[in-house]
């Protein structure tokens, strides 16, 4: 069977970071992938509007691999995975 | 991590053009420092270099609209106009809304062709940045 390109990506873990402001969802998201195993997969909540550009960075620096970036009504929600 | 950090800025190098990163740390209090980024800014992109404005501190408040509209110092043009010309040579703008926070001012507001940044936007800006110019 072929997977479906816009098939729900289900997370290992999801980061509530609804009303923080930079540095705490940058701070939180980095402690969370430090405890992420390989190809295991992180999504990442916030409304704070420095934390897409933020956590984008932060990813490529880690060189991990960011697989979604979704704006919803409450924030925009990034999933991130470890491989 | 270091290892990977350094080669990610040493191919973003080797990849791309030539890139400064001017830092605005004064605010619409003293009118006389805001000019520089701008100019030297649009010169830049004139130049074939990226070209990017961290407003950071006080300087943010430039970026809050209606702002730039009210200022102009002597001969030099409104710094509006400098502003908008500097967005249409390719400046790219960022704006520290958190400094708002530190100054008690209300969030957000920015001119359009603001992005708010963080505190990775402007650590990564500046590991990228073939020179860096704080005003």
């Amino acid at each position: 069977m072929t997977k479906k390109t816009n098939e729900p990506i289900n997370p290992d873990k999801i980061l509530d970071c609804l009303g923080l402001f930079c540095p705490e969802p940058i701070y939180r998201t980095r402690m969370e992938l430090d405890k992420l195993k390989k190809g295991q997969i992180l999504e990442v909540i916030a409304d704070d509007p420095a934390a897409e550009g933020d956590i984008t960075s932060l990813v490529k620096r880690l060189n991990l691999h960011l697989l979604e970036i979704r704006k919803e009504k409450e924030g925009v929600h990034i999933l991130i995975k470890n491989d | 991590m270091t290892d990977r950090r350094d080669e990610y800025a040493r191919m973003s190098k080797i990849r791309g053009k030539k890139k400064i990163l001017y830092i605005q740390t004064s605010g619409v209090d003293t009118p006389e420092r805001l000019y520089a980024p701008f100019i030297l800014g649009t010169t830049a992109s004139m130049m074939g270099v990226e070209a990017t404005i961290y407003f950071l501190i006080k300087g943010c408040t430039v970026l809050k609209k209606g702002e730039a509209e009210k200022i102009k110092i002597g001969s030099f043009p409104c710094l509006k106009d400098v502003m908008d010309q500097a967005s249409k040579a390719g400046v790219k703008f960022f704006a520290c809304d958190q400094s708002t926070q530190l100054l008690g001012l209300s969030r957000g507001d920015y001119i359009s062709t603001a992005k708010v940044g963080g505190a990775a936007t402007l650590n990564d800006l500046a590991l990228d940045a073939d020179a860096i110019l704080t005003f």
